[in-house]
């Protein structure tokens, strides 16, 4: 990396101003800078450098402070909620957001658990790198039963750029040429145990509307020369991404988009730059630039481009947005339409589904398969839908053999307790339902009249609920997973619906949504604001439905795709 | 036999941490690959360091007498065998530490209720402490706290299943309990779905990110 890459003041125009360095801010810095163009990534936290700032990488357990555990003190001061993410522990805790600093809070009745990652490389750094194509069934959904606005695209428009953003990325899974999952460009699966297999054929032979297949993952199973030319090698199955990967084995921005921007010469990144709100220049109509506020000494500055691309996350582009008003939008930039901040979507995971897995004693697996199996969404059009509610689910899946950790409240004593606790035990299955969240404008974020940050940015207040469709939809997952284990031979089947409040699945997307009319949307076909021709959102904020699949792959080939569709605006004097 | 197979492991595993270094050096250069298979030196820092003698004195949370009895319920949980047990890796130290920097006044309450409470029925029961009760008395005074019999409630037995939780995590978080006495893969190259369970013989130690 050259020593220019990082900067502070500058009252220099660049080409692209990109707000954000996750998975969005980084395919939007690559693309730009790939064309040409001088780019400025803002990022609000600090810089993490891949490998040299992966500090718990290689820790074995005993070495770890609490062996993996957090201070009790520190987690209920300032990870109150940042705790409740699964990759959350003692090693990955750098990677998230402070709740002290970062207060917000929810309407009289709600819950909402924002996880957030404020550091260069955003969340790219902690995905669970689950990657999966939108299909045709769920561009459409939205007009065919009514629900939210039509999606301004299809599939037709992305799939190129799906492939585009693939091919870089590096994507492993198995083609099984579904309707509703279509397939990416793939590098080999990794396996299934030998249970797995098992359970996928007996499942199979059941149904014929559901398949097991194995996840597809953001994960190097045999890089090509295109990875390798950026520094990344095959994964080595250590399963502990969240703490940076210095193989470059699974895609982050440290060890994807960022080398390719870089190498380039384009590209400048202004670290500790918390974005107060865009300049809105009301005689042109367009966006100047950014206000900032540095994120330790709290000074201004500002930050000036030809075009910016808003890739703060799905609800921190809206609240910098929701906070740039001017004469012409006094409700936040680009919302003369007033949905800005409405529709806000997660994916429901509140089904759990377990069971016994007989047999399979002389089986193991060896290393740490990063991801696990999946039973895609069986429900993906209004032909198959319940009659007790709209949309559907998928089921992430999974087995394993139980160890200590399983057993450590077991009874017994001595040797024959140690002998026990050695050995790999009952194979287990899991499955955890991803349901579809309907968009709904009640479910929505709004800047607070009153409270705000310590860098003087009005707090974000949440109002978002489960509606009746959600939960009878995972009451629904629940006996419909039972039935699947008992089916496919499984024992002590259990499944329960839990409760946990929106937000904590980290799929958040909608709030500045696509639309065709500008009179109830956002953003055109081309995640560009309608309001504001230079201003562009290619986070989740721009998504019109959530679909059940994970959303950072569909993030990635919107901004590529927007990239592209500016670079030519541009060209022709149109921005 | 097992010792012998073990041996082999080991070094076929050294051989190939070798080999692999190598390799890895190639890519992130050698002071990266030395971070990534032996740890982050600045982050062992504040790691709880296991001692020999932890039980001669107070410990942050429990009296020099507590430690003591901890101590003895480690060994009896998880014994020495052909690897240290529980005691010998010094695990009664880990969770004095653990608890007190990691857990709440309910858990820290439970563990210290319980150790009273064996302590008391050791002393009704055989006329002397729970230290000094000979190793089959003390093992029968803990299979009745676990059933729960012989003046021990159902609350003791919870109590207790909050400590021994403490003990087997602190073992099998333990250098010994992870990489001896389990087997441990700090990199395994890749996955494999389908392995004779006899070819690694017990259960993997090494995990993901979270134990």
């Amino acid at each position: 990396m050259n020593d220019e890459l990082y900067i502070k003041e500058s009252s220099e125009i660049f080409d692209a101003i990109v707000v954000g360095s996750g998975v969005s801010g980084g395919w939007a810095a690559k693309e730009f800078c790939e064309k040409g163009f001088k780019t400025l990534m803002i990022e609000r936290g600090r810089v993490v450098e891949h490998r040299k700032d992966y500090t718990s990488e290689g820790v074995p357990p005993w070495h770890q402070t609490y062996r993996s555990r957090v201070e009790n003190l520190l987690l209920q001061r300032d990870y109150n909620i940042q705790q409740q993410c699964y990759a959350f522990s003692d090693a990955t805790k750098h990677f998230f957001a402070n709740d002290r600093e970062m207060p917000y809070s929810t309407a009289e009745g709600t819950e909402f658990s924002w996880i957030r990652a404020n550091q260069l490389g955003g969340k790219s750094l902690l995905w669970h790198r689950q990657s999966y194509r939108l299909s045709e069934h769920d561009f459409r959904a939205n007009g065919l039963d009514g629900h939210g606005t039509d999606w301004p695209i299809g599939y037709s428009d992305l799939a190129p750029w799906y492939s585009h953003v693939e091919k870089h990325a590096g994507i492993c899974g198995t083609p099984e040429n579904l309707p509703q999952l279509p397939d990416s460009e793939f590098l080999p699966p990794f396996e299934m145990s030998a249970p797995e297999k098992a359970i996928k054929a007996a499942i199979e032979n059941h149904y014929s509307d559901k398949q097991l297949i194995m996840g597809r993952m953001a994960h190097l199973t045999q890089p090509t020369e295109l990875h390798l030319s950026q520094g990344r090698v095959k994964c080595q199955a250590r399963n502990e991404c969240q703490k940076g990967c210095s193989f470059g084995a699974y895609f982050s921005t440290q060890s994807s988009t960022l080398p390719s921007a870089a190498k380039t010469g384009n590209l400048h990144i202004a670290p500790n730059s918390v974005v107060h709100s865009l300049i809105y220049d009301e005689k042109t109509g367009r966006v100047k630039g950014v206000r900032v506020i540095d994120n330790d000494d709290l000074s201004e500055r500002e930050y000036y481009g030809k075009v910016v691309f808003l890739c703060a996350s799905t609800l921190g582009s809206t609240q910098i947005m929701l906070n740039s008003t001017s004469k012409a939008f006094p409700q936040g930039i680009a919302n003369s339409s007033g949905v800005l901040g409405h529709y806000l979507m997660d994916h429901n995971y509140n089904a759990k589904v377990k069971g016994d897995i007989t047999g399979f004693e002389d089986e193991y697996y060896r290393g740490r398969r990063p991801g696990g199996l999946l039973i895609p969404n069986f429900r993906y059009k209004p032909s198959r839908y319940s009659d007790k509610y709209q949309r559907g689910f998928s089921f992430s899946c999974g087995a394993y053999r139980e160890t200590w950790k399983d057993q450590k409240e077991g009874d017994g004593f001595g040797s024959k307790f140690k002998e026990t606790l050695s050995q790999a035990g009952q194979w287990k299955f899991n499955m955890d339902a991803q349901g579809e969240m309907l968009p709904r404008f009640e479910n929505h974020m709004a800047l607070h009249p009153t409270l705000k940050d310590k860098w003087g940015i009005p707090q974000v207040e949440f109002n978002v609920r489960w509606s009746d469709n959600e939960k009878l939809m995972m009451e629904d997952a629940v006996e419909i997973g039972k039935e699947i284990l008992i089916n496919a031979g499984l024992e002590n089947v259990t499944g329960e619906a839990t409760e946990r409040p929106p937000g904590i699945a980290i799929h958040e997307v909608g709030t500045a949504r696509m639309g065709r009319d500008p009179k109830d949307s956002i953003l055109n076909g081309f995640n560009q604001c309608h309001d504001v021709a230079n201003l562009f959102v290619t986070d989740g904020s721009c998504f019109s439905s959530s679909a059940t699949q994970n959303p950072s792959l569909t993030f990635m080939a919107l901004t590529a795709r927007a990239v592209d569709y500016a670079a030519k605006e541009i060209k022709n004097g149109r921005i | 036999m097992n010792d012998q197979h073990d041996k082999n492991n080991l070094e076929l595993d050294n051989r190939s941490r070798r080999r692999f270094f190598g390799r890895l050096s190639a890519v992130v250069g050698s002071v990266a690959a030395a971070q990534l298979l032996g740890g982050n030196a600045i982050s062992n820092a504040l790691a709880y360091t296991p001692r020999p003698d932890s039980a001669n004195s107070d410990g942050k949370l429990f009296r020099q007498q507590e430690m003591q009895i901890l101590r003895d319920i480690c060994a009896q949980v998880i014994p020495q065998t052909a690897t240290p047990g529980a005691a010998e890796v010094d695990t009664h130290g880990f969770i004095d530490n653990q608890l007190f920097h990691c857990y709440g006044a309910t858990e820290q309450q439970q563990v210290k209720s319980i150790l009273s409470k064996i302590e008391r029925i050791s002393r009704q029961r055989y006329g002397q402490a729970f230290n000094d009760a000979d190793q089959a008395q003390q093992l029968t005074l803990l299979e009745e706290l676990e059933k729960p019999a012989g003046g021990f409630s159902q609350q003791d037995r919870a109590n207790f299943k909050v400590l021994k939780g403490q003990i087997v995590f602190g073992y099998y978080t333990s250098e010994v309990g992870a990489s001896e006495e389990l087997a441990y893969l700090a990199i395994p190259g890749d996955f494999k779905g389908s392995i004779p369970y006899k070819s690694v013989g017990k259960a993997w130690g090494s995990m993901r990110s979270y134990y």
